[in-house]
């Protein structure tokens, strides 16, 4: 096993690939059941109206699952959830412009990833704050929305006091739309690693390659340089 | 006959008699034949309005005639039927009436309602219930002037509310909230049109031990409009027509954070026929019919004798995207297409790093190769 995984790092423990599949093929499912519920009369892709419906509700449940089971995961048995999605002050000062430079710039020229992941900093400065908004912000607001969606009748007093229905409609449909414009820049940013396939492969396996003098070293010099 | 042998005779005299004396007998025959036409008229109608007055002064009274003869004027009075006098139905009745011992007639539903009795006998349903068990014909009134959970009622004599519950609940999503917020002959009839109604619901006081929202009524809207019309509270420039601009200032007025308007849809035509047709069971029925079906829609307001009156609603209300009507939403049938627009950018927007980005990676990949 050792030798197996000489040059790598052990990234993605078994519960944090496992949400992330549930999550991913959970978002999927409801953004094709979601759009032929907005748009019945011109999609059709899964049948009838009511199973669209009853398949949107079921991968709705699976992802709110699915996120209970990321946060209980990061919060309470690897402890490392402020860590890896919170932003440092170095991260605001200097991080993001360092990695948006990078990506917009630098990477072109043919420079390395200034950021090397480890388990307890996976994150680069800049997915740490688009994924602190959309793990903290657009989630739980989408799931919370639909949970409202979905019983209607109970909580009618709430919706109304919150400024109705089509609000609530109009804005799990906004929200929704924002998770769905991720997914494609997700996945071609899964894609900029060493080979296309090396970060999908990680989130499968668990494994990332080190490779040749990655180590912590550079990180921490640049942000002691910086501070 | 009368007027046409009235028609003869003066043909007879203009050819016979001196035309000034012709005349003069002319205007005399004019006299007596708009006399008498007048009276033709006024005997049934003076008859009718003193028999209604006669009948009522027992039958208004359940001490005197007992539960089942009584009729409730103030119900009745409001109905079409009183419009056309009680010896319309009840024929037989005399003047003699009680004391000649006679049983009043009652004629059949069927006489004037021939389409939709006929529509109504040839369904399982004229097995076990006659018109009389759901429609009270001293009280019944047009379908635009009954709420919705009213309509129910009749339905819930016979069907457990339970029961109804449980048999939607195995096929239809959201059967609670379907149940709740339509009548039953909406989907419970032939009918293909639809309308959208509009009631104003308040909500219930928690000091009194109720939750949620029910239907104001006439008392409750008039505390509010005081001296006006309670029309008035959305209906500003009184022209019995809501614009969506008033539907706007209604919703974002905070005096009024205690109501709302809640909507329903109702068959804009009605029948008997209470089979369900097949395509009820397909959602996209109502659910994906389009902005169309559901452009025309109708504000109830309550009448001060409990039942309600209709005022047009102005086209597109339905679909604005924020306070035109913002708790009326249905899935596939009421987006918004602002909305939509601005989705689409939203999600186009996604795709502009893998564009763009992906485009200079292409032509810079040169200087990644070492």
């Amino acid at each position: 096993m050792a030798e197996e995984h000489q040059n790598q790092i052990y990234l993605q423990p078994i519960p944090v690939r496992i949400w992330h599949w549930l999550n991913a093929f959970g978002i999927i499912t409801l953004t094709v059941s979601g759009a032929q519920i907005r748009f019945p009369d011109y999609i059709h892709w899964l049948g009838s109206y009511k199973s669209a419906i009853y398949l949107h509700n079921t991968a709705g449940f699976v992802v709110a699952i699915s996120f209970s089971l990321w946060f209980f995961y990061y919060t309470f048995v690897a402890r490392t959830m402020a860590n890896l999605y919170v932003p440092k002050v170095d991260d605001f000062k200097s991080g993001i412009m360092r990695q948006v430079k990078f990506y917009f710039l630098t990477y072109f020229l043919g420079w390395e990833n200034p950021h090397h992941p480890t388990p307890d900093s996976k994150f680069n400065p800049m997915q740490k704050s688009v994924y602190l908004a959309i793990m903290f912000v657009l989630m739980p607001l989408v799931s919370l929305s639909g949970i409202f969606l979905t019983n209607v009748d109970p909580l009618r007093s709430l919706i109304v006091m919150i400024g109705g229905l089509k609000l609530l409609a109009g804005l799990h449909f906004l929200l929704a739309c924002c998770l769905v414009a991720f997914i494609p820049t997700h996945v071609y940013l899964a894609t900029l690693g060493r080979t296309p396939t090396d970060h999908i492969k990680t989130m499968w396996t668990g494994w990332e390659d080190e490779g040749e003098g990655h180590t912590e070293e550079p990180e921490k010099s640049n942000s002691t340089a910086s501070s | 006959m009368f007027i046409l042998e009235l028609g003869c005779s003066r043909r007879f005299l203009s050819e016979f008699l001196p035309k000034g004396k012709y005349m003069k007998m002319d205007r005399s025959i004019n006299y007596l034949w708009s006399l008498l036409f007048l009276m033709v008229l006024a005997v049934p109608l003076s008859a009718s309005a003193m028999e209604m007055d006669d009948c009522l002064g027992c039958h208004g009274d359940a001490d005197e005639v007992g539960d089942e003869l009584f009729i409730d004027a103030d119900k009745f009075i409001p109905t079409v039927h009183a419009e056309m006098g009680c010896v319309t139905c009840h024929e037989s009745v005399t003047d003699e009436h009680p004391d000649d011992g006679e049983a009043v007639s009652k004629s059949d539903c069927l006489d004037c309602h021939e389409e939709l009795g006929s529509q109504y006998m040839a369904t399982e349903h004229a097995e076990y219930a006659v018109c009389s068990d759901c429609h009270d014909p001293h009280q019944v009134h047009g379908i635009e002037a009954v709420s919705g959970p009213t309509m129910n009622q009749q339905c819930s004599q016979c069907h457990e509310d339970t029961d109804v519950m449980d048999s939607h609940a195995e096929w239809l999503p959201q059967a609670s909230l379907h149940i709740r917020k339509l009548p039953c002959i909406t989907c419970h009839t032939s009918a293909e049109g639809y309308e959208i109604v509009l009631n104003i619901t308040q909500k219930q006081k928690k000091a009194e031990g109720l939750k949620g929202y029910r239907f104001s009524s006439y008392a409750d809207l008039k505390e509010i409009s005081g001296e006006k019309e309670i029309q008035s509270i959305i209906d500003i420039d009184g022209d019995n027509n809501i614009s969506l601009a008033e539907l706007r200032t209604f919703n974002r007025n905070p005096a009024y954070k205690n109501f709302h308007l809640s909507g329903t849809m109702v068959p804009s035509e009605i029948s008997h026929d209470l089979t369900t047709l097949d395509n009820r069971y397909d959602c996209t029925f109502c659910h994906a019919s389009g902005p169309g079906s559901i452009q025309t829609s109708f504000l109830a307001l309550p009448t001060e004798d409990g039942y309600y009156r209709r005022m047009t609603v102005e086209k597109g209300a339905m679909l604005d995207t924020l306070y035109g009507t913002p708790n009326f939403y249905m899935t596939g049938s009421t987006r918004s297409p602002v909305m939509n627009i601005i989705g689409l950018i939203i999600i186009c927007g996604g795709f502009i790093m893998p564009i763009g980005h992906g485009t200079l990676r292409f032509l810079t990949r040169k200087n990644r190769k070492h």
